[in-house]
């Protein structure tokens, strides 16, 4: 299965997405998720950044939060709404939203 | 007469749910409780960010841009305006790797006087005791 999951907070109170392990995953960070890609807490980058999976941060929630593309993991791919429409239609047989 | 003083702390991010905001327009909101209060009485509000909070106080952010929202940078300018005292945890923003340089410090545009300012979690601790009502959000 190709997943992609959406992960729309900063401070998970679920562990699905460590129990999640399809044949391909994409963890998509919107809204408050796209914290996992530009904080690093005392100098660590966040946890799920770990994970085997492709990542993607959300340009229109990012700027909201006023943090600058440049601020990104270099892990992350910086995607815009279109370019997530794309990604979900092409790429990923599923979606989960957690 | 008394000075009734209010406390609002944020300790949540912002956007992803109403809190943030909610606790800056209701310190705002303290500035227009007079007309019910005895003559001579007064609220004060004053708000501190700490934990996740400090992420609300990020500069540049682009609500209005992308989502047609008013930011919570842009409330935290009318809060200055209004000369509501704002503080930041110094500790927590360390934390996240953001300095003072990252934040909404002041609303010089738009006349206000007052600056946000980034103090270590005691001083915010000391005023926290100073208050007659502390309300999270």
């Amino acid at each position: 299965m190709k997943l992609a999951v959406f992960v729309s907070d900063y401070r998970m109170t679920v562990d699905t997405l460590d129990r999640l392990s399809p044949e391909k995953m994409g963890i998509i960070l919107v809204q408050n998720g796209v914290y996992h890609a530009t904080l690093k807490e005392n100098g660590t980058p966040s946890s799920i950044l770990n994970k085997s999976a492709e990542f993607y941060a959300l340009k229109e929630d990012l700027e909201t939060r006023g943090l600058d593309t440049s601020m990104v993991d270099s892990k992350v791919k910086v995607i815009t709404l279109g370019e997530l429409v794309d990604l979900m239609f092409n790429d990923y047989e599923k979606t989960a939203w957690i | 007469m008394a000075t009734t003083k209010l406390g609002f702390i944020v300790q949540r991010p912002p956007y992803k749910s109403e809190n943030p905001k909610l606790a800056l327009t209701h310190a705002i909101a303290t500035q227009s409780v007079e007309v019910y209060l005895n003559e001579g009485d007064m609220v004060t509000a004053d708000i501190a960010f700490i934990g996740d909070g400090v992420l609300n106080c990020k500069k540049d952010q682009k609500a209005m841009d992308y989502y047609g929202l008013t930011s919570t940078d842009q409330h935290i300018k009318m809060a200055l305006l209004v000369d509501i005292n704002i503080w930041v945890c110094k500790e927590d923003l360390e934390k996240f790797g953001l300095s003072e340089d990252d934040l909404v410090l002041d609303a010089e545009e738009f006349g206000a006087d007052m600056t946000v300012n980034v103090v270590p979690y005691s001083e915010i601790s000391k005023k926290m005791e100073e208050m007659n009502h502390l309300l999270f959000f």
